[in-house]
């Protein structure tokens, strides 16, 4: 779907062409003079303007002067004659197309089929945002929310467990925004330490030994797009002043530069740590999450949405049948363990885990075949097993779990474990005797 | 020759006939994809009224060149 504008003087073909475009699905705002197009347009950006040269109040060529993200907006000029063609080119440059009277459809659909600057929504059956897939109530409310930023200019920080596709989600912010500029994906834990202000920032050649060629950062690559700062919190503390200043100033200085660059990007950080964890280890500076918190998203882990575990299911495998040109299936008794388990690794862990089974797949049946035993060894460990919750299960098992959890990680301390519980020490005796006795 | 009043009027002749190509093209797709015939109707009734529009334009035109030609032929 694309976003068009269209300003002619003639109601009759406005009304039928901006219909036209409606019923092939894209949606049109239209305008019959000049101050009734810059007035339309005010604020907005479209993926194609298709523009009448003549107007009551003017030429149609001063709607240009006047649009919003021009670099990234298709422009059209509806003329009687090919002749205009030629006089126009030399004033616009060559990234104007002409539509010759009269207009059929066919002329229409060659004009909106060519790839515009932004990258073509991707329109998969059951994806949203060209990314993500599930329709439970979590999902629901994080592609309201996906889609509310979308439109602004606003710094997200995305939050959520290891595994649940922060990523993902940052790609679907930025398909959802349509942006004129590339989506950059880093990882701050991965840059080396010494490095990182030349990866972020760019330099020139010669700016330190080593730097044998000038290059670009990663704000500069993203310009006009989005850049993903995933595992913010490893950027080191003393280096994330640098990283404010640009957020402030929206400038950056390449290493051994001397003047700075201006760089418009809306920045997704990511981080699997809770607003709390972030506030009491000190990692993050206070006034750097202010400036990349200002929307924050949280993601929901797998184990809050196991609804969308066989949508999840079907999309993987008919990822893999495409990779290896196969057509593996899967019976309702292995999606039912797929189901039933709790995915302490989230999405990333089912990914691995429906891989798995497709290479171990039945020759005969085609059909997925799991091993015996599902948890992976990271989620054996007495530190990430945390109190899952799940639909299903009772208040008094998630209370049980959560209390046994709690005195095993204080090492059986039960005076600790009331504290920390907020229950008495009574309640807890009680509790235990209960559980003893069960 | 008065190139100016017969430059507008071929425009004036173009206008209705984009309309008449626009609307074709809503019609078709209407009842293509919607199967509404009142909507339809509605277009080609759209289509009707260009084609009138087109053809009073055209007369004016000719009857323009018409008075032109007598102008050239006068003494």
């Amino acid at each position: 779907m694309a976003k068009i504008l269209l300003v002619d003087d003639d109601q009759s073909f406005l009304e039928a062409t901006s219909e036209l475009l409606g019923m092939l699905g894209h949606s049109v705002s239209t305008a019959e003079s000049v101050a009734q197009a810059r007035e339309v347009a005010s604020g907005r950006v479209f993926d194609h303007v298709i523009l009448d040269l003549i107007l009551p109040d003017g030429s149609g060529l001063h709607v240009l002067d006047e649009l919003e993200a021009r670099a990234a907006t298709n422009v059209t000029l509806v003329t009687g004659h090919p002749s205009v063609k030629s006089i126009v080119k030399d004033l616009y440059g060559p990234n104007i197309s002409y539509l010759i009277k009269p207009i059929d459809l066919q002329q229409l659909q060659s004009l909106l089929d060519r790839p515009v600057a932004v990258e073509p929504v991707e329109n998969l059956p059951g994806l949203h945002f060209g990314h993500l897939v599930g329709e439970s109530a979590p999902m629901q409310k994080l592609y309201e929310m996906i889609d509310r930023v979308a439109g602004t200019q606003a710094n997200v920080m995305l939050m959520g467990e290891s595994g649940v596709g922060k990523e993902v989600v940052a790609a679907a912010i930025h398909q959802a925004s349509k942006p004129a500029g590339a989506f950059v994906p880093a990882n701050c834990g991965a840059f080396a330490r010494d490095l990182i202000a030349s990866e972020l920032f760019g330099h020139e050649k010669g700016a330190f030994t080593g730097a044998a060629q000038r290059k670009a950062g990663v704000f500069e690559l993203a310009n006009n797009g989005t850049l993903f700062l995933d595992e913010i919190t490893e950027m080191p503390i003393d280096q994330q002043p640098n990283l404010l200043r640009v957020l402030e100033t929206q400038k950056v200085t390449r290493l051994g530069a001397t003047s700075a660059i201006d760089v418009n990007c809306r920045v997704v950080s990511a981080t699997n740590r809770t607003e709390t964890q972030l506030a009491e280890q000190g990692c993050l500076r206070e006034d750097l999450y202010f400036r990349l918190a200002v929307f924050p998203i949280h993601i929901p882990p797998l184990r809050q949405r196991s609804e969308d575990i066989p949508l999840l299911v079907d999309y993987f495998l008919a990822d893999f049948n495409r990779q290896y040109k196969s057509e593996v299936g899967v019976d309702a008794a292995t999606l039912d363990r797929l189901t039933s388990y709790d995915w302490p690794g989230n999405v990333r862990e089912l990914r691995h885990a429906v891989h798995r089974a497709f290479i171990m797949a039945d020759r005969n049946t085609r059909l997925l075949v799991l091993p015996d035993d599902l948890s992976s060894p990271f989620s054996k460990t007495g530190e990430t097993r945390s109190a899952g919750i799940s639909v299903g299960k009772t208040v008094e098992d998630v209370e049980r779990e959560l209390i046994e959890t709690t005195l095993e990680h204080l090492d059986g301390d039960k005076k600790r474990a009331a504290e920390m519980l907020g229950i008495s020490l009574k309640t807890l005796y009680n509790r235990l005797n209960s559980y003893a006795e069960q | 020759m008065d190139e100016d009043r017969l430059r507008k009027l071929l425009h004036d002749a173009r206008n209705p006939l984009n309309n008449i190509s626009v609307n074709a093209e809503l019609g078709k797709l209407t009842l293509q994809t919607q199967g509404d015939v009142d909507k339809a109707v509605a277009v080609f009734d759209k289509i009707l009224g260009e084609c009138r529009r087109c053809s009073e334009t055209l007369e004016s035109l000719s009857e323009a060149i018409a008075e032109e030609q007598q102008k050239g032929s006068a003494p």
